[in-house]
């Protein structure tokens, strides 16, 4: 016990320094909105380092997903390869919603968010903590989903660009869904409500992400698609990342 | 505003709504030309313009309402953005359902996915959903607190979406190109279809269209924000029926 | 400590807390005891800040809430009827969770320290998905008093508890009461921890109808008040155990 909490210190410590080179005017350790969210977020962590169950669960269901598809667009390599893009957004997505599920049921399994809510923290912190937590397990899938349509599609999702545009949606994707499944966990259908009610809203950020993404694989990529593509990508990252830290005490105080 | 006031107002915006609706669907037919292309299918423009402005205005009202509830939590404004919601989703299922009317003549096809007809789909769905959402919350304090942030993240990515579309098509032009590009706009279409004395006609009919769309609007605001008046004092009354009853017990 | 005055509660139009008046002075222990539906449970989130009140007032050393809920919060531990512990973390690190969200300093040695005095400190490397009700309301008290809270509440801590996990409670509530923590507890139990306390208030449909002070009257005494006031016949369980 004594030496695993000796790692998660120096682990803590070199994360927190990093932090600190980009803003160097504040000791960032004393900052009670940054140690609140990285709380939260070690204990998010913390949690899928135990049970493996969040990123193992949207993996095999994208996998699934694209085996389907292959048969679904049977299996012509053409075919399946025009369509990967908008394949790679939507297994994203959709293994997005469980992993989204996933991450703020665990807050209400029993009642833990009360917990959270009676200590001295700003509400904005815990949004922002199951973003970021929320971000990389999405990122992780993403690893590994990048990998597989490179075989499967014989495609360069390996491209710098590509990977941008990827983490910058999935940012976007994530601010959005975790401000929605906070609601939807609160209802009576639970899970079920989330894609309904999240999907429709992330269609500005997909639109621009699939086709950044398609327009940097191609032989010759024109420069102005993606740097509009992006930025429409980045604009509404910033647009739903500020309505979230906005409105998400209004979503889990009553 | 009172529900007395409601009751007194209610009836005569109900007329004049009927009134300018009538008169509004007689000059679509007799007083406006008949287009030179299109023919007599054109007719169903200016109704299709009329509901899909309104459709706009709703959901901007639904978003007003939404941002006033939160900021002062009185009911009255729930109510508002409810009922606007409830009112929009209908005036934008018209207005789809006359554009694909249209459509068919037009482009030959009841659907296609055009930008315009893109969004629309999306708002459709978003603001379908925010009956899901309201459906699924038994506490009602809750249900108006989550609804409200929701119209306003809907009406944020309506709008992104918008923008998104439009510039995906100034760099898609051949997709979205051709013949649907007539179809742009309600202005721009107008000028296509006929010059001089007949636009001018044109102009009027559409112009009286959508102030009759937008009369009918508000009286049905009107009714369904009395018709929740109405739903919260029966629900008012029966909760002083039931404590009344359980102190008898007592 | 705590100041409650004419605290309403309404759910739409009905309503659930009807003007409750309570203080509980610094370091008492006091039970608020009322049949299901009586408003205990929302009167205790309103007290520990986590539901706004409609009308009235709540003080908590002073500070009104919840215009000042973020001064109280540092000063209140609350032990709820859920566990609020992460069933996927060990105990440690659940305790860890915690002291890193109350910034407190020296946070491994206090978790250490916070185990030991619960009796869990063999156990602090299991998922407390495996503890049993006892140990995970040890565990709940551990980590509702880890940052060392002037107020202490408590929302039905004897559910689901055994006679020895019971026993095991009392005796660290007394602890707890004699640290010089205030205490309010809730609970529709009228056999436990009902001696601990300084004084007992019946809560009757959303009004506190009467306050007894501990020894003021015997055991079945109070059982008949708290008959006729509640309106409610004691449950067969509480008869069995007198």
């Amino acid at each position: 016990m004594r030496h695993k909490q000796g790692g998660r210190s120096a682990w803590q410590t070199r994360r927190m320094n990093k932090l600190a080179q980009s803003t160097p005017s504040t000791s960032l350790r004393d900052n009670p909105f940054l140690t609140a969210v990285w709380a939260i977020v070690w204990k998010d962590l913390q949690i899928e380092k135990h049970t493996r169950q969040t990123v193992s669960v949207m993996v095999m269901f994208s996998l699934v997903t694209v085996v389907m598809f292959n048969f679904a667009l049977e299996t012509e390599l053409d075919a399946a390869r025009n369509v990967a893009t908008g394949l790679l957004w939507a297994t994203i997505l959709l293994a997005g919603t469980l992993g989204l599920n996933r991450s703020l049921a665990i807050e209400r399994e029993n009642q833990n968010i009360d917990a959270i809510l009676i200590a001295p923290i700003d509400r904005r912190a815990i949004y922002l903590a199951k973003v970021i937590s929320v971000t990389i397990f999405t990122l992780l899938l993403e690893l590994v989903l990048v990998f597989v349509f490179i075989i499967f599609f014989d495609k360069p999702f390996w491209r710098p660009i590509v990977l941008l545009v990827l983490f910058l949606g999935t940012v976007g994707y994530v601010a959005a869904g975790v401000l929605i499944t906070s609601m939807t966990m609160q209802t009576r259908s639970k899970e079920v409500l989330l894609p309904i009610l999240l999907l429709p809203l992330v269609l500005p950020l997909i639109l621009p992400a699939a086709t950044a993404v398609g327009e940097s694989m191609v032989v010759a990529p024109e420069a102005s698609i993606i740097r509009s593509m992006v930025s429409l990508v980045a604009a509404y990252d910033l647009a739903i990342l500020a309505s979230g830290l906005f409105t998400y005490h209004l979503v889990v105080e009553s | 505003m009172s529900l007395v006031k409601l009751n007194r107002w209610i009836p005569i915006l109900n007329i004049v709504a009927a009134v300018t609706l009538v008169v509004s669907l007689g000059m679509n037919f007799f007083y406006a030309p008949t287009e030179r292309t299109m023919g007599n299918v054109q007719r169903i423009f200016y109704f299709h313009v009329g509901s899909a402005w309104v459709g706009a205005v709703a959901f901007f009202v639904a978003l007003v309402g939404g941002a006033l509830y939160l900021r002062n939590k009185q009911r009255i404004w729930d109510t508002i953005a409810l009922s606007s919601v409830e009112i929009g989703l209908v005036f934008l299922t018209i207005a789809t359902a006359a554009g694909s009317v249209w459509g068919k003549p037009a482009w030959n096809t009841w659907w296609d996915w055009s930008p315009r007809l893109t969004l629309i789909t999306v708002a459709w769905l978003t603001y379908a959903a925010y009956f899901m959402l309201r459906g699924a919350i038994e506490e009602e304090d809750k249900r108006a607190r989550f609804a409200a942030v929701y119209v306003i993240v809907a009406f944020v990515t309506i709008i992104m979406t918008y923008i998104s579309i439009r510039i995906f098509r100034d760099i898609h032009p051949v997709v979205f190109g051709g013949t649907l590009e007539t179809a742009e706009g309600a202005s721009e279409g107008l000028q296509d279809f006929a010059p001089g004395l007949e636009s001018m006609k044109m102009g009027i009919t559409l112009t009286v269209n959508t102030v009759s769309f937008t009369i009918l609007y508000i009286a049905w605001m009107f009714n369904r924000i009395r018709l929740q008046y109405l739903m919260d004092s029966v629900d008012s009354l029966k909760m002083r029926v039931a404590t009344r009853l359980q102190g008898g017990k007592a | 400590m705590i100041q409650i005055s004419g605290l309403v509660k309404q759910y739409g139009f009905n309503p659930v807390l009807r003007g409750v008046n309570l203080h509980v002075s610094k370091g008492a222990f006091v039970t608020l005891v009322g049949p299901n539906g009586a408003g205990k449970s929302t009167l205790m989130r309103i007290v520990a800040t986590l539901l706004k009140p409609t009308a009235g007032e709540v003080k908590i050393g002073g500070w009104l809430m919840p215009q000042y809920s973020d001064r109280v919060r540092r000063h209140i531990g609350l032990v709820s009827h859920q566990t609020l512990l992460y069933g996927d973390l060990t105990a440690a690190e659940n305790l860890l969770f915690f002291a890193k969200l109350y910034r407190l300093d020296h946070s491994a040695d206090r978790v250490a320290q916070a185990l030991k005095r619960v009796g869990l400190a063999a156990r602090e490397r299991d998922a407390v998905r495996t503890f049993s009700r006892g140990m995970m309301q040890r565990l709940t008290i551990a980590r509702a008093t880890l940052h060392e809270p002037d107020v202490l509440l408590l929302d039905e801590p004897y559910t689901g508890l055994d006679q020895d996990a019971s026993a095991l409670l009392d005796s660290l509530l007394k602890r707890e009461s004699e640290n010089g923590r205030t205490i309010l507890m809730i609970t529709h139990d009228l056999v436990h921890g009902l001696n601990l306390c300084d004084r007992v208030a019946i809560l009757s449909r959303g009004k506190i109808v009467q306050e007894i002070a501990n020894g003021e009257v015997s055991g079945s005494e109070f059982l008949d008040i708290y008959a006729a006031q509640t309106g409610r016949t004691v449950g067969m369980a509480n008869k069995a155990h007198e």
